[in-house]
Order: C-alpha cells, then sequence, then structure tokens
C-alpha cells in the first residue's frame, strides 16, 4: 500500500483524527493525575466506565425502544458511573478506616464486575438487542467504529477540557504543587479538586471507546511520565504529553488501519509506552543513560579538599 | 473626641478544630499585637500546625474567630501570609524558583488573572531579600533544605501580609540560613508585621523569638517570652521532659 491511500479513505481520516485527538487530551489531563498521583483514580474512572456505558445503552434500549451506542449516549453513562465510583470510595475512606488505595479499589472491582455482568446479560437476551454487538468492544477499544458524531463529541470534550485548563491554569498549578497555600490564598480546595476530577473524569471518558476501558490509564499517565523526563516546566510538560498522546493515538489509529487484526487500543497504548522507554532512557539530565555518565563524572572528580570535609 | 483603641494584629477566639471524633485544637485564645514576633511551643500533636491552618482556613473549625486587624481574614486574604511545612509539597514538581515565589501574587490576582511582569518584578524583588536572585530560574527539584526554605519565605513576602503564619520555618536548615530566616523575622516584626512561627528547638526560642504561645490543645500561656518561658510553665506543657540543658530559662 502507498501513502496516498491515507488521503483517501474519509473513514480513516476521521478515525486518525479522533483517537489523535483522544491522545492530546488525555495527554494533557493526565499531567495533573500524574503530579497529583491519582493515576489510580483514573484507573478507577475508566473500569468504572463500562458499567456506564453498558447501563446507558439498556436505558435507551428500554426508554425508546431502539438502543444507540454513540458516544452522545455513551458518554453521559460513562461520566455518572466514573463519578459515582469515585463518590462512593470517598465516602468509604471518609467513614471507615480504609486507606484510598483499598477503597478505590474495591470500587474498581465492583463497578467493573457490575459492567461485565451487565455486557453478559445484554448480550443474552432474546430478541438480541440490535446494536449489542459493538459493546464489549468498549473493554479492549475499537477505534474503526468511529463515525463523525463521535469525533465531534471527542473535540467538544476535549476543547471544554482545554478551555478550563487555560483559564483556571494559575490555579491549578498552584492547588496541584501546595493545596494548602493554595487555600490559604482562598481558592477554594473542594472547588478545586472537583474540577480536576471532573477534568481527570472528561479525559477518560472520551478516550474509552479507543482504547477500552482496561487501556485507558496507560494513555493517561504514560505521555506524562514520557513528557516529565524532558522538562520541567509544566506547561511544556502538559503540551509534550498532549503531543505525545496524540502521536500515539493517530500512529495507532493509522497502524491498526493498515494491518488487518492489529487492535487500536493496544498499539496505541504500545507506542505510548514506546515514546516512555525512549524518553527514561535518553531524556537529557533525568534520563537513564544522562544519570549515568554524570554518576560516572562524580566518581572521576578528585576527592573534596582536607580542609572543607568534617 | 474618640479615643484610638489599639488594634490586636491577630485575635483568635475559641479556636476549635477536629480530626475525626479527635479534637486537635481546643478551644484556643491567643492576642497579639502589631510586630510581635511569637514562637508556638508545644509537645508533637498539640496542634501547632493545626492552630496555624486553622487561623487561616485551611482546616475547616468546628467553632471560634479570627481577626487580623480586626478583619475576618477570609474575607480579606491579603491580610495574610502562610509558609507550610517545607516537607509538605513535592520539590520534584516541573518548576522554577521564580515561578513558585510568583505563586505569592496569586491571591492578589484573583481568579483567571495570569501573573505579568510586575508580579515576577515583585517576586524577584522578594528573591533579592532572600538572597536567592542567582536562583531564580533554577528547577526547585535542584535546590537543597535551606534554599527551599528561603523559596516559601520569599513567597510570602511577596503576599505582602500583615500577619505571618509560619510553620517550622527552621526546620532542617544550616546555620547560614538559620541566621538569614532570624534576621528576616526581625526586619519584618520592625515594620510592625506580626509573625506566628511553629517552633522545635527550644533552646533557641529566647534568641529568634520575643513572644510565646505555649500549646498543647490548648493555649496554656501567650505572652513575652519572658514573661512565660518558664522552666515550670514548659515542664508543665511538655510534662516534665524538657531537657536541662535549656539555657536561658534558669534565670527565671
Amino acid at each position: 500500500m502507498s501513502w496516498p491511500w491515507v488521503a483517501l479513505d474519509p473513514t480513516l481520516i476521521v478515525v486518525a483524527a479522533g483517537t489523535s485527538a483522544v491522545g492530546a487530551v488525555s495527554g494533557a489531563l493526565g499531567c495533573f493525575a500524574y503530579l497529583r498521583r491519582q493515576g489510580l483514580v483514573g484507573d478507577v474512572v475508566s473500569h468504572s466506565a463500562l458499567l456506564g456505558v453498558v447501563g446507558a445503552f439498556v436505558l435507551t434500549h428500554a426508554v425508546t425502544g431502539s438502543a444507540s451506542r454513540s458516544l452522545a449516549v455513551l458518554v453521559p453513562g460513562a461520566l455518572l458511573a466514573g463519578t459515582a465510583a469515585l463518590m462512593l470510595a470517598r465516602s468509604v475512606s471518609i467513614r471507615t478506616r480504609l486507606k484510598d488505595d483499598a477503597s478505590l479499589g474495591v470500587m474498581l472491582s465492583i463497578f467493573f464486575g457490575g459492567g461485565l455482568f451487565l455486557l453478559r446479560w445484554v448480550q443474552r437476551q432474546s430478541p438480541p438487542i440490535p446494536g449489542h454487538t459493538g459493546l464489549e468492544d468498549y473493554i479492549f477499544g475499537m477505534a474503526a467504529a468511529m463515525t463523525r458524531a463521535d469525533l465531534w463529541m471527542i473535540l467538544a470534550l476535549g476543547g471544554c477540557a482545554t478551555v478550563a485548563l487555560l483559564l483556571l491554569w494559575k490555579e491549578l498549578k498552584v492547588f496541584t504543587f501546595d493545596p494548602d497555600f493554595s487555600r490559604s490564598l482562598g481558592f477554594p480546595a473542594r472547588l478545586l479538586d472537583s474540577l480536576t476530577m471532573a477534568l481527570l473524569v472528561m479525559g477518560v471518558v472520551i478516550g474509552i471507546q479507543t482504547v477500552g476501558v482496561i487501556l485507558m490509564i496507560a494513555l493517561l499517565v504514560t505521555p506524562a511520565a514520557a513528557a516529565r523526563q524532558w522538562t520541567s516546566r509544566l506547561s511544556t510538560m502538559v503540551l509534550l504529553a498532549a503531543t505525545f498522546g496524540a502521536g500515539a493515538g493517530a500512529g495507532g489509529a493509522l497502524m491498526s488501519a493498515s494491518e488487518a487484526g492489529l487492535p487500536t487500543g493496544p498499539v496505541v497504548v504500545l507506542l505510548a509506552t514506546a515514546t516512555f522507554v525512549v524518553s527514561l532512557l535518553l531524556a537529557p539530565r533525568r534520563g537513564v543513560i544522562a544519570r549515568a555518565q554524570s554518576r560516572r563524572a562524580m566518581r572521576d572528580l578528585p576527592p573534596p579538599a582536607a580542609g572543607r570535609t568534617s | 473626641m474618640i479615643e484610638r483603641v489599639e488594634q490586636p494584629a491577630l485575635e483568635v477566639e475559641g479556636l476549635t478544630v477536629t480530626y475525626g471524633r479527635e479534637p486537635a485544637l481546643w478551644n484556643a485564645d491567643l492576642r497579639l499585637g502589631q510586630g510581635a514576633l511569637a514562637a508556638v511551643v508545644g509537645p508533637n500533636g498539640a496542634g501547632k500546625s493545626t492552630l496555624l491552618k486553622a487561623a487561616l482556613g485551611v482546616v475547616p473549625r468546628v467553632s471560634g474567630r479570627v481577626r487580623v486587624l480586626g478583619v475576618d481574614p477570609a474575607r480579606k486574604r491579603r491580610l495574610v501570609a502562610y509558609v507550610p511545612q517545607r516537607s509538605s509539597v513535592d520539590w520534584d514538581f516541573p518548576t522554577s524558583v521564580l515561578d513558585v515565589v510568583t505563586m505569592g501574587t496569586y491571591g492578589r490576582l484573583g481568579w483567571f488573572r495570569r501573573p505579568g511582569r510586575s508580579e515576577r518584578a515583585a517576586a524577584m524583588q522578594a528573591l533579592e531579600q532572600m538572597e536567592m536572585a542567582d536562583l531564580a530560574g533554577r528547577q526547585i527539584a535542584e535546590l537543597s533544605g535551606g534554599q527551599q526554605q528561603r523559596v516559601f519565605l520569599a513567597r510570602a513576602l511577596v503576599q505582602d501580609a500583615e500577619v505571618y503564619f509560619m510553620d517550622e520555618p527552621f526546620a532542617g536548615v544550616d546555620a547560614v540560613t538559620e541566621q538569614s530566616i532570624a534576621s528576616l523575622m526581625g526586619r519584618l516584626a520592625q515594620h510592625g508585621k506580626t509573625i506566628l512561627s511553629v517552633h522545635h528547638d527550644l533552646a533557641t526560642v529566647p534568641r529568634y523569638f520575643e513572644h510565646a504561645v505555649l500549646l498543647n490543645r490548648a493555649v496554656q500561656a501567650v505572652g513575652t517570652v519572658k514573661e512565660v518561658f518558664h522552666r515550670s510553665n514548659l515542664d508543665r506543657l511538655y510534662g516534665g521532659r524538657v531537657p536541662a540543658d535549656v539555657p536561658e530559662l534558669a534565670s527565671v
């Protein structure tokens, strides 16, 4: 196959644009999750989203008689389930002696298990609910199913998240770095915490169709971790993570389209991981190789003068 | 003719905070005049940090009232500045020294407005006061403990407040930094600023502070160091475990 086939296939353009938008948004938002050490929170949201997605599908079928698999229906379900899981985990942590990670882990299992259970129930309905065959793709991701409407949905949500990030950049930055200090300045912590959570949930939810609920966490954390290797500026880190995410997204879409049978989600995640490994090894100053070199340079230095040691 | 009443710089009344069911701070009362330089001392778990955080509204209070120059600081945030414990943040955060110090201007900027040239200039000036100007562009991950502490103090200076709440500014810094922090506090007090600082090293309280707040859940004594920083008070405060070599106590 030669290069121009990309330009000739409008479906593929939609898919590639969608996956790269997903990668960019989740890469950028993932930086804040990474810096606040809330990777697990993202994982809970994405796993829980399965229950929301299948639930929304069942509900639309029950109410309207025709089930829909469009993002406009499934995203609100995923948002609801992800938020509910987080709120339940938080209230468990507050009311019991359970640590945060334990209560988050419990909610992840309950919601994901519930999602799998409901999915199997949907698949066993007779007569079969039309459209149910694509639902299991949410587990591992299926970018090829992306429609033009889905792309608009992704762009709209991603645009909202970007605007929020730009408007509240300073507030999010000080809150992420030093929450107590930001509170002492009069920025309400609960509001900023909810906002960062909402952004995280948004970043997860628009990506689950592409990457799937299981691997979504990789698209949040990996570009951020890779970007952190190259820069010590938050703005550069966010831009770089967005770029890495977009690259992995577009690359994954194109590769899985060119080679039949390659699943998009895993390919996107593997590409992001490759970026991460390269960053981990090669980044100046923070990279493994640079650090080994500077250690060697330290060893070769003459010992400090006798007068300065104590 | 209206008589001019001396306004206390900081007034705390009946401040109570609980974490879960445990009271962390119980009915704390405290009054400091302008230019007071006060150390908060007390055993571990006495609620020293909690006193600061509750006065600033960083942790919610069950009851109590806080006034700075007669005004609720929650309504006028510019009256207060905060130096949190150095260890309370992740110093591997991707940002520069100047950036952190500029955060001291975020309060007066309010929502949405970004810091500009004048905010960065103010931050530079504060860094110069802390003798850190040459490190303005440095990544905060590369700072020593003493430099981190100076960055936090510079950030509080930028806030240009009336009352400064400091949580262990002397913790884990070298002798030179300790001296420069002490002289900064002295200068602030001379300019009529009030300082309430959690302090662990009893031996240096008389050297660096003029006032002392003895705290163990409740405020046991407030006053000048001469008035309240007695062996009998301290033994009661710490339950009789104050080492005998604390200097400058024996005289009383």
